[in-house]
């Protein structure tokens, strides 16, 4: 099996995930700096793994594969790492669920505050705008710390997966944007620094990057 | 017997309504979300607390929530569910991939047009958001012609799967909505294929409100 090839910068969030997974797992790999700043992906050489235009891909024999939740799941899956994603549909559902809400739920709601605030985007400069999605996001944190609260340990329940990685990952941009008034989520902070021993933690999660 | 809370109306409660058709599953459904409320009251929040639809409940009382998570599931411990969502790692993410892009990327710009033209009055709709839409969904709708389906019928390699039916929904909101479509016969060849399905047509291909 030729080693795994990864396209993406790596200050990239979604390419961050696929990174920390493959520590967790041991994984080695080649990676190379596609993305805004670096090499475009609209060149037709990406286009051709990725037709989105979007980091990050892997690239193993199996072929080019995109979308950063269904990679990790894909690596976890290929390299039988069942903690990191459980094989009893239940505990599947627990972890795949709460990706899914990362994409969807979450994701939606930091992008005006953070394009705004970190990334200074004019686009998105109107503090009303910036100030609703501040709330937005934090309303989310509510729901996952009331989830926290719940397991008392990680996302999915008892164990670190691959939810943990995706989560964690949106906690560090959320601690890295400069929000004036944050509402306290012990649950949360209880849970990011249970994420600390991970392996990748370090490089990949809480490095200062955003 | 399985339950599913939420409206018809909704595009997520409908891939798993179309999903439980598929597999020949009796369910029961309880009106939630929109006008019908229920949401945020306390034992609705106690199963799914971002006070959205779908939810499902099993007969042994798991519940879960996330519309294409639910639909995984579904084909994980119902008979029947592995033809529409095969087990090898690599199959599997092929068609994972169009799931997730479907949240990631598909939502926004036809959340917009629905939004726009089903439930926003013609004195206030904004035309510059529908613009912006149209490129948006313009853009990935040719992704699907020209890349999920320039050699095959359906998205995923594998047949049809739950990608198909992650994704048909905005597919029949987006020939149905009074808007300038580019010509995209693959595209139009893949609606006409879904709706020989009539699990399709009962909870997807239905006027939209
Ligand atoms: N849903 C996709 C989103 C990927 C995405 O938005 N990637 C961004 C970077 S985080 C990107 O490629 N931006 C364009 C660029 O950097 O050229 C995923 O999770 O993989
Ligand atoms: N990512 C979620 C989104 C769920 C969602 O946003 N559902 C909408 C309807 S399509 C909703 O519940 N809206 C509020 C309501 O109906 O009261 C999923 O796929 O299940």
């Amino acid at each position: 099996m030729t080693r795994l090839r990864i396209l993406g910068k790596a200050s990239s969030i979604n390419v961050r995930k696929v990174l920390w997974t493959c520590a967790e797992i041991g994984l080695d790999y080649r990676r190379e700096d596609w993305g805004s700043g670096f090499a475009s992906t609209r060149d037709p050489a990406f286009l051709v793994l990725n037709p989105n235009a979007l980091v990050p891909v892997v690239e193993d024999d199996n072929g080019a594969l995109w979308e950063s939740n269904t990679i990790c799941r894909y690596l976890a899956a290929e390299h039988g790492r069942t903690d990191l994603l459980p094989a009893t549909p239940r505990a599947r559902a627990e972890v795949e669920c709460w990706m899914d809400w990362q994409a969807t739920a979450l994701n939606g709601a930091w992008r005006h505050g953070f394009m705004g605030l970190v990334r200074r985007d004019p686009a998105f400069a109107d503090p009303a705008g910036i100030a609703a999605s501040l709330r937005d996001w934090a309303a989310m944190w509510a729901i996952l710390d009331g989830r926290l609260g719940t397991t008392g340990a990680h996302v999915a329940g008892a164990g670190f997966t691959l939810a943990d990685v995706v989560l964690g990952l949106s906690w560090n941009r959320w601690l890295m944007t400069p929000v004036e008034a944050r509402p306290a989520f012990p649950a949360i902070d209880a849970w990011y620094d249970r994420l600390g021993p991970r392996r990748g933690f370090h490089a990949h999660c809480g490095n200062g990057v955003p | 017997m399985i339950t599913v809370w939420g409206r018809t109306s909704s595009v997520n409660v409908m891939k798993v309504l179309w999903l439980l058709d598929e597999l020949g599953i009796p369910f029961e459904r309880v009106e939630a979300g929109g006008a019908f409320g229920r949401t945020r009251d306390p034992d609705y929040a106690a199963m799914n607390p971002n006070a959205t639809v779908p939810t499902l409940v099993m007969p042994n009382g798991f519940t879960l929530w996330e519309s294409n998570s639910i639909l995984r599931y579904l084909c994980r411990t119902q008979a029947g569910g592995n033809a529409f969502y095969p087990e090898a790692p690599e199959a599997r993410a092929d068609v994972e991939r169009w799931m997730d892009w479907t949240l990631a990327s598909m939502n926004e710009p036809m959340r917009v047009l629905f939004w726009t033209f089903v439930r926003t009055p013609e004195a206030e709709r904004d035309m510059d958001a529908v613009a912006k839409a149209l490129v948006a969904g313009g853009r990935l709708w040719r992704i699907i012609e020209e890349v999920a389906l320039a050699d095959r019928p359906f998205l995923a390699p594998s047949g049809f799967s739950i990608a198909d039916i992650a994704l048909g929904g905005f597919l029949h909101r987006w020939f149905a909505l009074p808007i300038e479509r580019p010509d995209l016969p693959r595209l139009r060849a893949w609606y006409e294929r879904l709706l020989l399905r009539p699990a399709y047509r009962t909870h997807v291909a239905v006027p939209m409100t």
